[in-house]
């Protein structure tokens, strides 16, 4: 089922396995030594002395919140921009600072947080992105077509190699990324946040992927969020914290909660809220939603100052129910209770914010914001009519507003008036919550509130979400996150297959659980040859 | 993002604000720099290019293109683009010399006027609604328009004979041009209108992002199909403008003009991708291209050189903002 690398009756088989020889040869020495390296942009420190090694074959966590320098750090590492000072060692000679392809040469590929995916290509191609292999002046596409199902069936992956790659889900774009650093044979694999956008079954598969890696002798630097994965995964963790390497040490001699408090200094964690189990009113109710081929015959109501979790793997139909009840999809079936009374589902998002029904979307950047304008534009985007006097701004209104909400969400004032683009994944965010709660809405809809953010912008999301709930305010929580589904959620709705399976009460709700009941599911079609 | 993250994360220490702010600064109004340089050289040059009546004649000579040059950013703020406007403004022309022959100017111009609305909502649906590609919807529109003009006029020129008809572009008042005075009433309002309204802020927010817009409920094809129809009005009364300084129009009346309009829009700085840009930009960049223009002559250079030299201005002022873009953005 899952060939070892080399195996697989590839043409460069022999030569492969030849490196992967060779690399056995220089076990426990040093794959990457980085000295004293500093690096600057108008107006910030981004690097400050850094100083770290990576061991061949070693996994090394890297972990910091946002803004710490990581992802600057290895964009140093993979070429991709320029230290100011210090200098880097690969296999003990020294890297010089050109372009990307010269660093894969030096036998170092990364894995970015943000996809660089090309979707109206094919997988294939975007597979092997930038390093065709050729024949004379053509390209070899038997020879892709064979090295593309060897490592896919190696990655445990069934992708077609021929669709677009804009079709895919985004868990299995992240998984042709993956499948394009893997392929080119490094030694050095940087992965920074691989994990965010994948579900609990295609995390799995991730990891035992880093482990068969790890054993051919291939040195990984691993930058995740999730804290639990990083201590399983890691031989070595180090942490960041506002440009500096704080600390190195083995993942054996950390714990959770001193990474934590190693990566957020002086700062205290506030421990999370109690839960508060809704019986008020039933506020939204949504009978038999159906979404031809993505989702059939779902049930449920959402409560007043109720957050209903929805758990599921990636392309159970999250995102679509969530989409549904938001006006976003036209052709959805169902019927609809709103406040009480039955009324015609909504087929435009205006109808569904009109009736204070709202959705904070799953990729900030792409759905969330307009990225070209200030803070400020962002948070008054979807009610601009309350700052305005007629056709006119009001910009003292604005600006007041602006503010209010700013410190709601322990957004920092200052940045109000800054490119939304310049923002970190945090605060962009909080400006996609911002907006919304400008409207004061009835239904809060959020699809993967937290992706890719730091611990303590993501306490003040909730924080300000459970607030909002406590004043009366239904909320809709979907995340690959099982644990901040389980840890918020009033109730959490189970999905696999665009089926509800169940619908729990969140005291009783736990990770195994919800994770038994959709394996029971998927094993199940599975077993009856469905695809 | 990791540059862009590491440059707004606020935990990191800052270094002097000078050095920061100064690429910025540079960056944002530079474009204004390049306008200052161009008027002190050409100044020095010929001292009468600062006469009064050298403005008011540069301000009526470039008013069509300039008031066009207002519906462009409009659509190109939304991420799009109108290549017909050649044709809608000849069509425009040769609608109000035809009317201007039998009716009073003010029927023949707001004929004119009625028909740059028409077509620039055509090109507003296709684009916004059928949601074909701007660039090729209004190139085939441009087509159609073109062709139309050249059915009613038989490619011949219509003649006005009546003063009142050159009121609107010759007339002055106290030596300042009426056309003039339309010019720089089209910015102020339109500049007013996509800096402070919540259309203008539609405007921006469409062409920066559409999916955003659409999910924070903007009425996303209404606001695009908008531009285009605002563009075809521009349109209507740029043509109308240039039939009454000629007291003709004919199909072909200048086809150049749309290089003039774009140059205009992009030179100010306004990015083609949508989103980012503003009227001032605009502004700045009609100040530009007709300073470089009325410079030649002024300084009576060769018209062999003249393309070469306002080609490598138009160049060299986008590759000095894409580079301090770069600068700043992505060191």
């Amino acid at each position: 089922m899952k060939p070892v690398i080399g195996q697989g009756g590839g043409i460069k088989t022999e030569e492969r396995q030849n490196t992967r020889m060779h690399r056995r040869e220089l076990k426990s020495t040093v794959a990457i030594r980085v000295r004293n390296v500093s690096k600057s942009f108008p107006g910030v420190q981004a690097l400050l002395g850094i100083n770290f090694e990576l061991l061949t074959g070693e996994v090394h966590g890297l972990v910091g919140a946002n803004g710490a320098g990581k992802s600057t750090f290895i964009r140093v590492l993979s070429g991709a921009s320029q230290p100011d000072t210090g200098e880097i060692e690969v296999q003990g000679s020294p890297l010089l600072f050109e372009d990307p392809r010269l660093k894969r040469s030096a036998g170092i590929a990364a894995i970015y947080q943000e996809l660089t995916i090309i979707p109206e290509m094919s997988v294939l191609s975007n597979a092997f992105l930038g390093m065709v292999p050729s024949r004379f002046f053509f390209t070899d596409k038997r020879r892709m077509e064979r090295r593309f199902v060897e490592l896919s069936n190696w990655m445990g992956i069934h992708i077609s190699p021929h669709v677009n790659a804009g079709t895919l889900s985004v868990a299995n774009q992240q998984m042709i990324e993956i499948l394009r650093a893997v392929q080119t044979d490094q030694n050095v694999l940087i992965m920074d946040e691989p994990t965010a956008p994948l579900g609990p079954y295609e995390r799995a598969k991730l990891y035992d992927l880093i482990g068969r890696l790890k054993e051919s002798g291939v040195s990984i630097i691993f930058i995740s969020h999730d804290l639990d994965e990083v201590l399983k995964l890691s031989d070595r963790v180090s942490v960041m914290r506002e440009g500096l390497l704080v600390e190195s040490r083995r993942a054996a001699n950390w714990t959770k909660d001193a990474l934590v408090q190693a990566m957020l200094g002086d700062v205290q964690i506030v421990p999370s809220m109690k839960r508060n189990y809704a019986t008020a009113g039933e506020l939204l109710h949504v009978t038999n939603l159906t979404l031809p081929g993505r989702l059939s015959g779902l049930s449920f109501g959402v409560h007043r100052g109720e957050i209903l979790g929805i758990a599921g793997l990636v392309g159970a139909g999250r995102t679509e129910v969530l989409r549904c009840i938001a006006g976003a999809e036209p052709s959805v079936q169902g019927s609809m209770r709103f406040a009480g009374t039955n009324c015609a589902w909504p087929r435009t998002v205006r109808e569904a914010i009109g009736r204070g029904i709202v959705l904070a979307p799953e990729d900030r950047k792409l759905q969330g914001l307009v990225l070209s304008r200030t803070s400020l534009s962002n948070l008054m985007l979807a009610d601009l009519h309350a700052v305005a006097i007629g056709p006119i701004i009001d910009r003292k209104k604005t600006s007041a507003r602006g503010r209010t909400l700013a410190r709601q969400l322990r957004f920092n004032l200052e940045r109000l008036d800054t490119e939304a683009l310049n923002l970190s994944g945090g605060n962009q965010q909080k400006l996609v919550l911002g907006k919304w709660l400008n409207r004061k809405p009835k239904i809060l809809l959020l699809d993967e509130p937290t992706r890719g953010i730091d611990l303590g912008a993501k306490q003040e999301i909730f924080q300000a979400i459970r607030r909002l709930s406590d004043e009366g305010m239904g909320v809709i929580l979907v995340s690959s996150d099982l644990e901040e589904v389980v840890e918020h959620s009033d109730r959490v709705l189970v999905l696999a297959r665009g089926r509800q399976i169940e619908l729990i009460d969140g005291r009783e709700a736990t990770v195994e659980r919800i994770l038994n009941l959709i394996f029971a599911v998927e094993s199940s079609v599975t077993e009856s040859g469905e695809t | 993002m990791s540059d862009a993250e590491a440059l707004s994360s606020g935990s990191v220490r800052q270094t002097s604000t000078w050095r920061a702010l100064l690429p910025t600064l540079i960056r944002v109004y530079g474009i204004i720099l390049t306008l200052v340089l161009l008027l002190t050289v050409v100044t020095i040059g010929n001292p009468a290019f600062i006469s009064q009546q050298n403005i008011f004649n540069m301000a009526s000579q470039w008013a069509p293109a300039g008031i066009m040059a207002v519906g462009m950013t409009f659509v190109i703020l939304t991420g799009g683009f109108d290549l017909s406007v050649a044709s809608a403004y000849s069509l425009c022309a040769v609608v109000a010399a035809y009317v201007g022959q039998s009716h009073t100017p003010s029927i023949a111009f707001a004929a004119a006027i009625a028909v740059g609305l028409l077509f620039g909502l055509a090109n507003g649906i296709l684009v916004a609604v059928v949601r074909i590609n701007p660039f090729i919807t209004t190139v085939g529109s441009g087509f159609i328009i073109n062709g139309v003009a050249l059915v009613m006029t038989q490619n011949a020129a219509f003649l006005v004979d009546n003063d009142a008809f050159g009121i609107l572009g010759a007339g002055r008042w106290h030596s300042v041009p009426y056309s003039g005075m339309l010019l720089v009433t089209f910015f102020i309002i339109f500049g007013f209108v996509l800096a402070r309204t919540i259309y203008g802020e539609a405007i921006y927010a469409v062409g920066g992002n559409y999916e955003a817009s659409r999910l924070s409920g903007i009425r996303v094809r209404a606001v695009i199909a908008s531009a285009y129809v605002l563009m075809g009005g521009c349109v209507g009364l740029a043509g109308s403008i240039a039939a009454s300084q000629l007291s003709s129009a004919q199909a072909n009346l200048d086809p150049g003009i749309i290089f003039d309009v774009l140059t205009i829009v992009v030179v100010g700085g306004t990015s083609l991708s949508g989103g980012s840009g503003a009227m001032w930009r605009t502004a700045v960049g009609l100040g530009i291209i007709a300073t470089i223009s009325n410079g030649f002559v002024l300084l009576d250079i060769s018209p062999y050189y003249q393309s070469i030299i306002k080609g490598s201005i138009i160049v060299a002022a986008l590759a000095l903002d894409t580079g301090l873009t770069r600068l700043v953005r992505a060191k």
